[in-house]
């Protein structure tokens, strides 16, 4: 395919092949300067191209043609005769017809003898070194914080590709008049190279990409695609054994746990595989894909793609089904308060109560012998704390009168206000005085077991201005407005307890009170 | 060199002489003196007959006149002029005595 260009030649309108309208320019340029002396020359001139056009429309008339290529060019060249033979015809001037251009050389890339874009080979033309040292220099140059590939694709998109074949010409410094244009066909015959035709930066990009994928891309894509068919595998063997885990297949209890336990227990299994189903699928199906992308696998049967699609619509819509079941059981929200008044006292100390009584659960669970122990065995336990929803809040309020009070607010969630006030009436929060110490618990307990439903206890403690708090540095996590972290004494020490004092704005550090800085 | 020289002189000579001859013999079409000139073996390139034909009509040798063609553009057709005529009688006793130098030069060699 070449393209063709409309040439109005003495007066006719010729279709002209592109390379043969260039060689055709340059031997009517050549003419036009050596007939350009005297002042019938321009009529000479428009003689010879009033001959070209007519051995032009001969040509196309006997031979058929919809163009002239560059071969009927170069007939009618050396039909014609070059100035040369012109010259030497007219004897009278020969001296002063032997004026040689300068030798004109332009930067332009050569993509074809590049090895990506041809920016190298077209710099190589033009400094006349060999373009494997102008490579190695850029590549080189790429280890200079990457500034020869910046370099370079700076260039690809300025420099201009040498398309045509004067362009070639003035990239190589070749002359640029009738001999050089015959020698530069004739050497482009004997290699039999072909005109690569491309539109711009973008499109040689993705030539290039093309060719790199078909090539060694090839090897890189399988690599790629034999890791991501090995994570989907590894993501689908660790949902199996999360599936069989939660199951109950290695003696796990799941439901126990947030965010299982939302869910009541009758269900979960089902809600499991649903969410399984909704996981595995697709990942299957990338698997698959990926085998047969990259390893030319047999084409995945209908049947089988079709299978998945209803497996996965059935595990997706009853997940969803399920989901939306348990998120009902969140619609209404219920609490109560229970409002207890304590004895006062001048200063208080507030700790969390970390110990538990030792159950028959527990027992089992730590393989320890109750009958060993008398009574009460303290065990230290962080465990819900981290994963479940902090239950506990506490805060410290100024109180209106000298009334001391604890109120422990129970709320929680159910599908109606009945169901909500029941789970909410479920909660039991254990709050103990001893004489001016008051004990928390750090997680609240059910009475009956059930499934979690947003069950909160806020308990808030109301002192009156100017009594002294000692806080323990475990209340830091359920207290939301201060900790210790805000009161630390100036000699660095990590003190266990932190010293506060309610005043008429709020709570603030006894520490702060006595140096007058003021509270961050 | 020489020899080609030579040549050249006489063939640019004697191509002159005969696009003159083949023009008087009535109105005639470049395209059509070159074919003439390609059978007589005369002419190397076609390019050098145009500045020659221009050369001759400043000369006041040939006129042309533009005549309609069936297939393409109007083309010049040439004919000699008064002076042209006059011009093609003395080169052919011109001729006539080159032609006698050159036998009886061949002769006495």
């Amino acid at each position: 395919m070449k393209r063709t260009l409309n040439i109005n030649i003495g007066n006719s309108i010729i279709h002209i092949e592109e390379d043969a309208y260039e060689l055709l320019r340059a031997y009517l340029n050549e003419i036009k300067s050596h007939f350009a002396k005297g002042a019938d020359d321009f009529e000479i001139v428009t003689d010879i191209e009033n001959r070209i056009a007519e051995m032009f429309r001969e040509i196309l008339f006997t031979q058929q043609k919809q163009a002239i290529s560059i071969e009927d060019v170069s007939m009618i060249i050396a039909q014609m005769g070059t100035v040369r033979d012109f010259e030497s015809m007219e004897t009278e001037d020969e001296g002063a017809a032997s004026f040689e251009a300068p030798v004109i050389k332009r930067l332009y890339r050569d993509t074809e003898n590049g090895m990506v874009a041809g920016v190298c080979a077209g710099l190589g033309h033009f400094l006349n070194i060999e373009d494997r040292w102008i490579r190695l220099a850029f590549l080189i140059l790429i280890f200079f914080g990457g500034a020869g590939f910046l370099a370079y694709l700076v260039m690809w998109i300025i420099v201009p590709r040498a398309a045509t074949r004067s362009e070639k010409m003035y990239m190589k410094g070749e002359p640029v008049n009738l001999q050089g244009f015959i020698r530069n066909f004739q050497e482009e015959v004997e290699n039999n190279e072909l005109v690569k035709r491309s539109g711009g930066f973008i499109r040689e990009m993705v030539d290039l990409l093309g060719k790199f994928l078909a090539g060694s891309g090839r090897v890189i894509f399988k690599v790629f695609s034999g890791f991501i068919i090995f994570c989907a595998a590894m993501m689908l063997l660790s949902i199996v054994v999360l599936l069989a885990a939660f199951l109950g297949v290695f003696d796990a209890n799941a439901s126990e746990y947030f965010p299982f336990n939302m869910v009541d227990a009758n269900y979960l299994p089902i809600l499991m595989i649903a969410c399984f189903v909704t996981i595995a699928v697709p990942l299957l199906a990338l698997i698959l894909l990926t085998v047969r992308a990259a390893f030319n696998g047999r084409p995945i049967h209908r049947s089988v793609s079709f299978g998945l699609l209803i497996i996965w619509l059935v595990g997706i819509s009853t997940g969803i089904f399920y989901i939306a079941k348990v998120s009902a059981e969140f619609k209404e929200e219920a609490e109560f308060t229970q409002e207890t008044t304590i004895k006062s006292y001048p200063v208080y100390t507030l700790e969390m109560d970390n110990s538990r009584f030792f159950s028959k659960e527990d027992s089992i669970k730590y393989h320890i012998q109750m009958d060993r122990e008398k009574g009460r065995v303290i065990l230290q336990d962080y465990d819900g704390a981290f994963n479940e929803p902090r239950n506990v809040r506490i805060h410290i309020e100024r109180s209106l009168g000298d009334k001391i009070s604890v109120t422990q607010n129970y709320s929680a969630q159910g599908k109606n206000f009945e169901t909500a006030l029941k789970n909410a009436q479920n909660i039991t929060y254990g709050f103990v005085q001893q004489d001016s110490l008051l004990r928390f618990s750090p997680k609240l307990h059910l009475n009956k077991p059930s499934n979690w439903r947003d069950q909160e206890v806020e308990v808030t403690v109301k002192v009156p201005v100017g009594t002294k708090l000692n806080l323990h540095e475990d209340l830091d996590r359920y207290l939301s407005q201060y900790g210790s972290w805000s009161c630390n004494q100036e000699d660095d020490v990590d003190h266990e307890y932190t010293a506060w004092e309610m005043t008429a704005e709020g709570l603030k550090c006894a520490h702060e009170i006595k140096t007058g800085v003021p509270h961050q | 060199m020489i020899a080609e020289n030579t040549q050249t002189q006489m063939r640019k000579g004697i191509l002159e002489y005969c696009v003159l001859l083949i023009i008087s013999r009535g109105e005639i079409y470049a395209s059509d003196i070159i074919a003439e000139l390609k059978s007589a073996k005369l002419l190397v390139v076609e390019g050098t007959l145009y500045p020659l034909l221009t050369r001759l009509k400043n000369n006041g040798l040939l006129s042309y006149n533009w005549v309609e063609s069936t297939s393409g553009p109007p083309r010049k057709y040439y004919e000699l002029t008064d002076v042209g005529r006059g011009m093609v009688q003395q080169l052919d006793t011109t001729w006539q005595e080159l032609s006698y130098a050159i036998e009886t030069s061949k002769k006495t060699k």
